[in-house]
């Protein structure tokens, strides 16, 4: 039985001078190379959930934190973000707003330099990282200058360069068009499944995330209201239209079909595994 | 894409280029401090076509006087107005009539320094900026000591401006797309609160993004920006320096060095440079009230 | 340039045309003379029209919408909205005619009450008075702003952010209303209040064009859609008709709805629908299933 990265124990929060908590009493935990996606509406708690992780929250926002949060055997409010920082990595919503260096290579710098790592080692990783996140032979190009899904990409390579165990990203494709979202994707599920990393996605995408997540929580209102297997989750049709949420389409689909008996398997959560089920029922009934 | 400055480093790897940006930085402290020691115009317009020199070995000629047209205008009205009231102290000696305006031959010679200061510093300026990288300019900032959040806001703003500039544009777009009429800076007016709003969002999720990375943390840092300077770099700041005291000395010892003395200058002269100034000026202030009241 | 005609109200204007748009062979080369971003488009939208214009950043998207509200001037061919060539007029004479809710409501909103934001564009058009209050106060009713109305723009949430952005423009009443990205980075509950707002403002007569990136997004709420890629219109159907075209999907780089997907290699090979909702979908395999057999 692996010993989960990442465990929340009973974690209240409030933000300073606010009087609803944005963390109510939460308790969840994360195994190492899972991927988690966190669904919920606007307001619900996800962005606080993430800044809790890394310890921006209670560090740098302060705030009132219950409860205890352990990142990697670490209990993160004794330990400063900069400590974090080496295991914990986040990416944010708008990809041009974590942008500040004059180029790609300074731009990953920042973190290396912040951390003491060695100018030998540097000129290394930043070619490496570039060419993890396909930028390769980007390192003087300026950021403001790279397309948003490039940025994102980038922002991403600058937090991977710190070679952290845990990525989360807070709505990293909410700003993109689509070939962009379809960058940013791919990347997060290479990084999860080629390197085994620990992969926290804060989104809306819930096609997307019923194709990768490995588990899915739910959020509202600052409580966990939900966590299990997407298969688990996204069955559960009318609970997420009560919570305003969409349900991946496949599964929509299915549970309708349930609803008249014509459906007997897995809520499917992608649309291969979809069009399987329909196609073999479809050629039952004319076989 | 170096940012939409007007003036920004011009990629090259001239001789220029390859000096460390200490020796630079220092040639133009130097400039301005010699440019007001001295009133002798032979030294300043020397040290100005040395700039223009300097900005031939880096390459960099073109965009140079590109920049430097600036000094069109503010030479032409700094002329014109010297001409007619000097600022120095009187007698002043008249050297033409002009109707009811009176040239002064002292407001020649004066206007001359003035011009011959700002054009000295300014080509210096503009030489060093577009031939030397703005990260290794803060990289020098930092190792001379500058605080290492001071120097990094200082880069971020150099990123921020055309980001800024492109803001500005869209918010004027949405505003003419809402009737609101008006040009110039009544129009503006409206823009200052989403460029600030948007200023502070920014602000505040980099500022999240970089905690996140550790920044800005105690404790020993690298530097991913290595510049070197080499032992030409050093002589060629001492030996400035040795000129620079040198002119500085004997411009002091001399009282400003003014060698108005011995100049003869015809009164046809004055007037001439007189007209050409004031027509350039008031020209280029015309072309500007009419391109700003055309635009819709 | 000498100033033309002073131009209709947007209700003369309106019974005058007999479209909407409609774009003849328009171009547009940036001032630099290097880059074309419109390369020769055409088309005639109807009043009343619910369409999507949708593209990659690059297609030409965003330079046709500006070309509407006069926001560019094209380098050559016509584009005439409400009945009035665009060719000369400026932003402002047109906006009465022609609303443009921008991407972010920041760029916008800059007044001290969401009050004054909604009365900001119809003051500068020349509305005033009792008219001025009851478009104000019709705009509250249909955006649901009643309890915001005096609150500071900046303070309120970003969804109601943006639909005071779009109220805002709404007030202006203009026969034409562009939306770009309006739901872009929206959770579902937004999307849906917007998507909603966009087909009542159709039913009440306002032809309304949206612009995203996002299809599904558009297949929920447009019965038209135009595609653009590389500065020219390469498809004007109706979503079903281009997530059917499996080439032109591929070319753009658009995606279409899961479900959509799912109906494609299920049962539109054998004669059913191209389906744009589970529900729609479930109807049709329930029938087939149950049916059979």
């Amino acid at each position: 039985m692996t010993d989960p990265i990442i465990t929340f124990d009973n974690v209240t929060y409030t933000y300073p001078g606010t009087d609803t908590p944005a963390l109510d009493s939460i308790s969840f935990s994360v195994l190492p190379g899972e991927y988690v996606a966190v669904l919920g509406l606007n307001g619900a708690g996800k962005t606080t959930l993430g800044l809790c992780v890394n310890g921006v929250v209670p560090t740098m926002l302060g705030g009132e934190l219950e409860g205890t949060v352990t990142v990697a055997g670490l209990e993160v409010g004794e330990y400063a973000v900069r400590e974090m920082a080496k295991i914990v990595g986040m990416v944010f919503d708008n990809p041009e707003f974590q942008m500040s260096q004059l180029s790609a290579a300074e731009e990953i710098a920042v973190g290396l330099e912040n951390a003491g790592v060695p100018y030998e080692d540097m000129i290394r990783i930043i070619p490496e990282t570039l060419a993890l996140v396909g930028l390769a032979g980007f390192e003087e190009r300026s950021p403001l200058g790279l397309s948003g899904g490039q940025q994102q990409r980038l922002a991403i390579a600058a937090v991977l360069a710190m070679s952290p165990q845990i990525l989360i990203m807070d709505e990293p494709t909410s700003n993109l068009d689509p070939i962009g979202k379809q960058e940013v994707f791919d990347m997060a599920a290479r990084l999860n499944k080629e390197k085994g990393m620990t992969v926290i996605v804060i989104e809306h995408e819930v096609e997307v995330m019923a194709r990768y997540a490995d588990r899915v929580i739910v959020l509202n209102e600052g409580k966990v209201v939900l966590n299990g297997t997407p298969q688990d989750i996204f069955s559960r049709v009318d609970e997420l239209a009560a919570l305003n949420l969409r349900v991946p389409e496949s599964a929509a689909l299915s549970t309708l079909l349930a609803s008249k008996g014509l459906w007997k398997g897995e809520t499917p959560t992608r649309t291969e595994s979809a069009v399987d089920a329909v196609n073999t029922l479809l050629e039952a009934r004319r076989g | 894409m170096q940012g939409a400055l007007p003036v920004s480093l011009i990629p090259g790897d001239s001789v220029l280029h390859r000096v460390h940006p200490l020796p630079k930085m220092i040639w133009v402290v130097l400039y301005v401090v010699v440019a007001f020691m001295t009133q002798n115009i032979i030294v300043l317009y020397g040290m100005a076509v040395l700039a223009l020199l300097l900005g031939v070995i880096g390459g960099v000629v073109k965009p140079l006087l590109k920049a430097a047209f600036i000094i069109v205008p503010i030479g032409s009205s700094l002329l014109a107005l010297q001409l007619m009231a000097p600022a120095v102290e009187q007698p002043w000696t008249q050297i033409a009539q002009l109707g009811p305006i009176t040239l002064y031959e002292d407001g020649l010679y004066y206007g001359l320094v003035l011009l011959g200061r700002i054009v000295a510093c300014l080509l210096m300026a503009l030489v060093v900026v577009m031939t030397t990288h703005p990260s290794d300019l803060f990289t020098t900032l930092a190792k001379l000591k500058v605080p290492y959040t001071l120097n990094f806001m200082m880069a971020m703003t150099l990123q921020l401006i055309p980001v800024f500039q492109r803001e500005v544009g869209i918010i004027l777009s949405a505003q003419k797309s809402r009737g609101m009429k008006g040009n110039g800076f009544q129009a503006v007016l409206p823009s200052f609160v989403p460029v600030f709003v948007g200023a502070i969002e920014r602000v505040q999720q980099l500022s999240i993004s970089l905690e996140s990375r550790g920044f800005g943390s105690a404790g020993h840092k690298t530097s991913y920006r290595q510049v070197r300077g080499k032992a030409s770099d050093w002589f060629l700041a001492l030996l400035a320096i040795g000129v620079a005291a040198l002119l500085g000395t004997v411009s002091i010892l001399r009282g400003g060095w003014n060698i108005s003395g011995l100049l003869v200058v015809e009164p046809a002269t004055a007037v001439t440079v007189w007209v050409v100034s004031a027509t350039v000026f008031l020209g280029i202030i015309a072309l500007a009230l009419i391109l700003s009241f055309r635009k819709s | 340039m000498a100033k033309k005609s002073p131009l209709p109200t947007p209700a003369e204007a309106r019974a005058a045309s007999e479209h909407a748009i409609v774009v003849s062979d328009a171009r547009y080369v940036y001032p630099n003379g290097k880059v074309v971003a419109l390369n020769g488009v055409s088309v005639t939208v109807d009043h009343g029209e619910l369409l999507g214009i949708i593209g990659q950043n690059g297609s030409g998207k965003t330079t046709l919408t500006k070309l509407l509200n006069g926001l560019l001037q094209p380098s050559s061919g016509t584009v005439v909205v409400n009945g009035i060539e665009t060719t000369g007029r400026t932003v402002q004479e047109m906006s009465a005619h022609i609303g443009y809710v921008f991407q972010n409501p920041n760029h916008q909103l800059f007044a001290r009450t969401v009050q004054a934001e909604l009365e900001f564009g119809p003051t500068n058009i020349g509305i005033e008075g009792e008219e001025l209050a009851e478009r104000v106060a019709r705009a509250v009713e249909f955006f649901g702003l009643k309890d915001v109305i005096d609150e500071h723009p900046y303070r309120v949430s970003f969804p109601i952010r943006k639909l005071v952005g779009i109220a805002s423009i709404v007030t202006m009443e203009p026969s034409i209303l562009i939306l770009d990205e309006p739901s872009t980075g929206q959770d579902h509950q937004t999307t849906s209040i917007i998507n909603n707002l966009m087909r009542k403002l159709a039913e009440q007569g306002t032809t309304v064009v949206c612009v995203s990136h996002d299809m599904p997004l558009l297949a929920d709420v447009v019965e038209r859609v135009i595609v653009m890629k590389d500065a020219q219109i390469i498809a004007d159907a109706s979503p079903r008709e281009v997530f059917a075209d499996k080439p032109l999907m591929a070319r753009t780089n658009l995606q279409a709805p899961q479900i959509t997907e799912i109906a494609l290699q299920t049962v539109v090979p054998l004669g059913g629908p191209i389906a744009l909702t589970p529900a729609e979908l479930a109807d049709d395999l329930g029938a087939r299933l149950s049916s059979k057999g």
